[in-house]
């Protein structure tokens, strides 16, 4: 399992076409991988296991999501202010 | 004497129509001075000049219809064409905010926290005071058919009882709901939830309060004798409208109090 995904991080060149989002506009798979790369590391650090699974999820978000957007919700996180649920 | 070989109302001149234009210049004009320049003297003019004009207009039917005898059978099928062309065009109007909640509640932006209700809102219960609500104007849509079938069957008393019973129901939604305003923990100001909830129903309650007007004008021309049991197209015009208002709340509470909860 965890060497799957590793394999699979390696061969990572950008996000693939995801079903759930056919349309030109990408806004919500950014902000889905967003919070679930997020809610991957949450859930991950409870349980006290490695979180490499969830680079998936970074790598996905890192590609889509303008910079701008990032930086926005990154610091809404440290704020407190961050919208999404996490 | 010369007499018209139609059954048509050519209608004598008439001021009001010019001073209703001249109202609703005053009015916008006057909405652009009270924002730029804090002033309210020329929209309170205008708005003045178009209660005045309303009420004389609306008058001078009544006259020319109920005392003067104008209003032919011809005549009223253009005045039911006309209302009913009215009411076709408020379903417009509201379908567009009803358009704008659609668009944003569907499909909610990040900014929002990608969900419906938007992150941080706490939405009225609609199983409370909103179901009230809908239990009171349902009511009144009752009264209203039996002050209708009161008129057509020449109960008087009835008529005026069944007429007073909606015009205090349609009170008894306007205070609720005005307190609901007051009590609310969101304002029009919290992002696209408070825009689409005040704007929407608040133009539904500025409906209410008009429809209620109109039905309360209908019960003081009931008393003064004016409908017929066969030609009472005022009242018919005043009970549509309330339907129409009673329907609207209804698609208000099914989309935005229920399922926007």
């Amino acid at each position: 399992m965890a060497e799957d995904i590793k394999a699979k991080l390696e061969q990572y060149r950008t996000a693939p076409f995801d079903a759930r989002f056919p349309n030109t506009n990408q806004t919500r798979n950014c902000w889905s991988n967003y919070l679930d790369y997020h809610r991957c590391q949450k859930a991950l650090d409870a349980k006290g296991v490695d979180t490499a699974p969830c680079d998936w999820y970074k790598r996905v978000y890192k590609s889509l999501c303008p910079m701008g957007w990032v930086e926005k919700w990154d610091g809404q996180r440290d704020d407190g202010t961050f919208p999404g649920k996490i | 004497m010369a007499h018209q070989a139609h059954a048509y109302h050519m209608v004598d001149p008439s001021p009001w129509p010019l001073t209703g234009a001249v109202a609703a210049l005053l009015m916008t004009s006057g909405l652009a001075i009270w924002m730029h320049f804090n002033s309210v003297t020329l929209m309170s003019l205008g708005l003045v000049l178009l209660l005045l004009t309303m009420y004389q207009w609306w008058r001078d039917i009544v006259r020319e219809g109920t005392f003067q005898g104008h209003h032919t059978p011809p005549v009223q099928k253009g005045l039911r064409y006309g209302m009913i062309l009215f009411i076709t065009s408020e379903v417009f109007f509201f379908l567009g905010f009803f358009w704008a909640f659609y668009h944003s509640s569907l499909a909610p932006t990040p900014e929002l926290g990608g969900c419906w209700p938007p992150a941080g809102i706490t939405t009225l219960d609609p199983f409370e005071v909103p179901l009230l609500n809908t239990a009171v104007l349902l009511a009144s849509g009752v009264t209203v058919t039996w002050a209708h079938h009161s008129i057509m069957e020449g109960h008087r008393k009835q008529a005026i009882q069944s007429l007073t019973l909606t015009i205090l129901l349609g009170f008894y939604f306007t205070i609720l709901q005005a307190l609901e305003y007051y009590e609310a923990p969101f304002t029009i100001a919290d992002g696209v939830y408070g825009s689409t909830f005040f704007v929407a129903t608040g133009f539904h309650g500025l409906h209410v309060i008009i429809g209620s007007t109109f039905l309360a004008v209908c019960l003081l021309r009931q008393v003064q004798y004016h409908f017929t049991s066969e030609h009472h197209f005022g009242f018919e015009a005043a009970a549509w409208y309330w339907h129409f208002v009673d329907v609207v709340w209804l698609f208000l509470y099914i989309s935005i109090y229920w399922w926007g909860s």
